[in-house]
């Protein structure tokens, strides 16, 4: 029997993580302002209103910016024990809204406006047994 | 009606790492202050601890030392902004009428390397390392020079001018002059930010005495008028600093800078033109670019082309972190605001020898940090 699975944070995704190619991000649309929040919440974070929609985000986003993160990072970090630096951007995803995300491509080959496409991912066992899914982003095509 | 609020007394303990409790760093800047307002601990209405990495009840544990008194003593806790949001609620206190006396203390000791990701991060960010305070600004950095055509050498200058300032201050960390070379030979921590042109957490206190207008008189003291002071937090999608998961990319609102710069000139009833020299958040050197813009040194997408002109140094028309800024001194976080008050307010005395700017009559001190907490004072004499 396979493993039971969890998302690395609550609301984060959309669909069943039991298909990962039919998972994506998941977002809250407010039926107010109209400004969509990452993940499925109680409330709109730009103007508190709570009639919010559940909506899909796109696998497809667009690089607003990036650094890459040359030295492994402090605390709880759960990236490969052999530490090798990696991108960090702001991925523009439907017009609507820019997510702060892990970038897998070689950071050397990061440029803004770049394509590139959502990778959900096994991450880690938990202390329960339950596989912790996480996300990343790939160079769009690879 | 309460008059004016005044600075009658700062001192500071040097930024560094030292071999000292948290207690002695804070209660010897404290003392310092009260020795300088020529006031005694026992004559404070209220006293303030700005902290952001020490234990609950820190303002009490350090003020102790001075002996026990009974007045209020409240930690207050902003990110980066927290001695601004200290030195504030004294002002308010003192305005309201309630004191005519109060101290405000910074304090801070840090251990070396990135700051605990737990205090600011989520779990989840933490294990997938989006973690790291400085990738956020360095994020800024790489959008900035991607729309405005900024360089890794205009970055670079900052931390040169900063780290050459700070040989003639002997409260900095450092006190050491490094070449352009040095700098943009060093390693990178997050592209485009290098390790000499990025601020360090360590150790350090700083304080004033603040007093109504009145109380000021009646003790014969010659004060620094705080001309205007704000705090805020950045709004809706206005500043992706940590810990921020996303932003919208349809809503650009004003960031903290700007939106609190606005208020303290209203209150101040001045303009940029008007402050004579500033204390900014070089948390790292791209942020000091970014600041003349926001701050209004100049406009939008032009902060690398003033760091180019010189107008920023000492002995130039805006001089900006004649101190040798957060990247030679190092920012024990609590404390850093107020080592930019005491600096400021030894620059309007005239006291600050080789880094002195001639004539300053007004001076502005800024800090920014997580969650885009902001806040500025303006000094005048």
């Amino acid at each position: 029997m396979a493993a039971e699975r969890i998302a690395i944070k609550d609301g984060l995704f959309a669909g069943s993580l039991e298909r990962l190619d039919e998972v994506h991000l998941a977002g809250s649309r407010c039926g107010a302002c109209e400004e969509t929040s990452l993940g499925v919440t109680s409330s709109c974070s730009n103007c508190g209103d709570e009639n919010l929609s559940p909506v899909v985000l796109g696998d497809a986003g667009t690089l607003y910016t990036y650094t890459v993160v040359r030295h492994r990072p402090p605390g709880n970090y759960q990236g490969p024990a052999d530490f090798k630096p990696f991108g960090l951007g702001l991925v523009e995803i439907d017009n609507v809204i820019r997510v702060m995300a892990p970038l897998s491509t070689d950071p050397e080959r990061l440029q803004i406006g770049m394509q590139l496409k959502f990778h959900p991912y096994v991450l880690r066992t938990n202390e329960k047994g339950e596989e912790v899914i996480a996300f990343t982003y790939d160079a769009a095509g690879e | 009606m309460v008059g004016d609020v005044y600075i009658i007394g700062a001192g500071m303990h040097s930024f560094g790492r030292f071999d000292k409790s948290y207690e002695q760093i804070g209660s010897e800047a404290a003392a310092l202050a009260l020795k300088d307002a020529g006031v005694q601990w026992r004559d404070i209405q209220s006293a303030f601890m700005a902290r952001m990495y020490l234990p609950a009840t820190s303002g009490p544990r350090i003020l102790r030392k001075l002996g026990s008194t009974d007045i209020s003593i409240i930690d207050v806790e902003a990110a980066c902004a927290s001695g601004g949001a200290a030195l504030r609620q004294a002002v308010l206190a003192i305005k309201s009428g309630d004191v005519d006396l109060a101290l405000v203390c910074g304090t801070e000791k840090m251990p070396r390397g990135f700051m605990d990701p737990s205090m600011i991060y989520s779990p989840w960010q933490v294990e997938l390392g989006i973690s790291q305070n400085p990738s956020y600004w360095a994020m800024r950095a790489m959008r900035h020079m991607h729309e405005y055509g900024t360089t890794e050498e205009q970055i670079a200058k900052v931390a040169y001018k900063n780290h050459k300032n700070s040989v003639h201050n002997p409260h900095a960390m450092y006190q050491k002059e490094f070449s352009m070379e040095q700098i943009l030979g060093s390693t990178l921590v997050c592209d485009p930010i290098r390790l000499l042109e990025i601020c360090a957490p360590n150790d350090g206190a700083a304080a004033v005495i603040v007093a109504s207008e009145k109380k000021m008189r009646q003790l014969g003291a010659k004060g620094i008028r705080i001309a205007g002071i704000s705090h805020s937090i950045s709004r809706y999608s206005s500043d992706f600093r940590c810990p921020a998961e996303s932003m919208s990319a349809r809503i650009d609102n004003a960031g903290p800078t700007e939106v609190t710069a606005r208020r303290v000139y209203e209150a101040a009833g001045i303009g940029v033109e008007d402050v004579d020299c500033f204390e900014v958040q070089d948390t790292d050197a791209f942020c000091e670019i970014e600041l003349y813009e926001e701050l209004g040194l100049c406009p939008v997408g032009e902060g690398g082309r003033l760091i180019d002109g010189g107008e920023v140094e000492i002995g130039g028309k805006t001089p900006v972190n004649m101190s040798g800024g957060l990247i030679s001194k190092g920012e024990p976080i609590g404390a850093s605001h107020l080592g930019q008050v005491v600096e400021l307010v030894e620059q309007l005395r005239g006291n600050c020898g080789p880094r002195q700017v001639k004539g300053a009559k007004v001076a502005l001190a800024h800090v920014l940090g997580a969650g885009g907490n902001c806040a500025i004072t303006i000094l005048s004499r």
